[in-house]
């Protein structure tokens, strides 16, 4: 079963990797980026790294792809215009994937309770195994992270803070 | 049977495909796409190495990746929107002078 898998989703991180070089509108590169990021995550998946593949997902696709599409849509550098015939065929694909995944979310709901009854520390991967090491071996690395979001966002604000001030310099101008 | 080998592949492949996009494109935006694709090749093959030797420091240097990411992407996105307001365009052939 897990081969077939494999190469499902690496023929999907291919095709979407290929869109995000590919496609003219900017729209798309970051929306393919999205599925990208999801078929990743389903290989992150396949090779028992759990924690990582749900971090992957919700930093990425979550936080970081939006913020892409958010700078996107503020630049508005061209209208996304799509034919009706387009829209109706999208809408099929919308609605077939749509039923799909409410078909997995019905699986993964039965997997669930039997899931209920097994010995949890036979997974790997876990957050308890991650957590260990992060804790211990990489201390040190883990809280020079959080030095580099700060410096990240002293960058930002200086950066926007920096725009503003020199925008009120060419208005006196 | 899916071996290291078979991740590798993959992971060098998204890694060109990623590659392709950073030198050829002059889009700002798809500049820093591409890098996500670049960084996401690695990442596979962090795991990939780390499901095969049995350790976990693979997968946790992915988080910090992620980590990293998140802020670079954060730092580049907002050069980008002050690149787009004071010139118009992000187009990296535009940038031609040094200093403002």
């Amino acid at each position: 079963m897990s081969p077939y898998f494999f190469y499902l989703f690496a023929a999907i991180l291919i095709l979407a990797s290929l869109a995000v070089v590919l496609a003219r509108n900017p729209l798309y590169n970051v929306l393919s980026l999205v599925v990208a990021i999801f078929s990743l995550s389903c290989l992150f998946v396949l090779l028992e790294a759990f924690f990582v593949g749900m971090i992957l997902l919700l930093v990425y696709a979550g936080a970081v792809l939006v913020f892409f599409l958010f700078v996107v849509m503020c630049l508005n550098l061209n209208a996304l215009k799509l034919s009706s015939v387009q829209q109706s065929r999208f809408k099929w694909l919308g609605i077939s994937v749509g039923l799909l995944f409410f078909a997995s979310f019905g699986l993964a709901a039965k997997s669930f309770i039997k899931a209920q009854t097994m010995d949890a520390s036979s997974i790997r991967g876990t957050i308890e195994n991650i957590g260990r090491i992060l804790f211990t071996d990489y201390l040190l690395p883990f809280e020079l992270t959080s030095l580099l979001l700060l410096i990240a966002i002293f960058g930002i604000v200086s950066l926007a803070q920096g725009a503003l001030s020199t925008g009120k310099d060419n208005e006196n101008l | 049977m899916i071996t290291l080998g078979n991740y590798l592949a993959l992971s060098g492949v998204i890694f060109s495909i990623g590659l392709i996009g950073v030198m050829t494109s002059r889009n700002v935006l798809k500049v820093l796409l591409s890098l996500e694709l670049l960084l996401a090749a690695s990442n596979l093959s962090f795991v990939a190495f780390s499901k095969f030797n049995g350790d976990y420091a693979g997968q946790l240097i992915v988080f910090f990746v992620i980590l990293v990411a998140a802020a670079e992407v954060a730092i580049g996105l907002a050069i980008v929107v002050l690149m787009y307001r004071r010139l118009s365009t992000i187009q990296a052939d535009e940038l031609k002078e040094l200093k403002w």
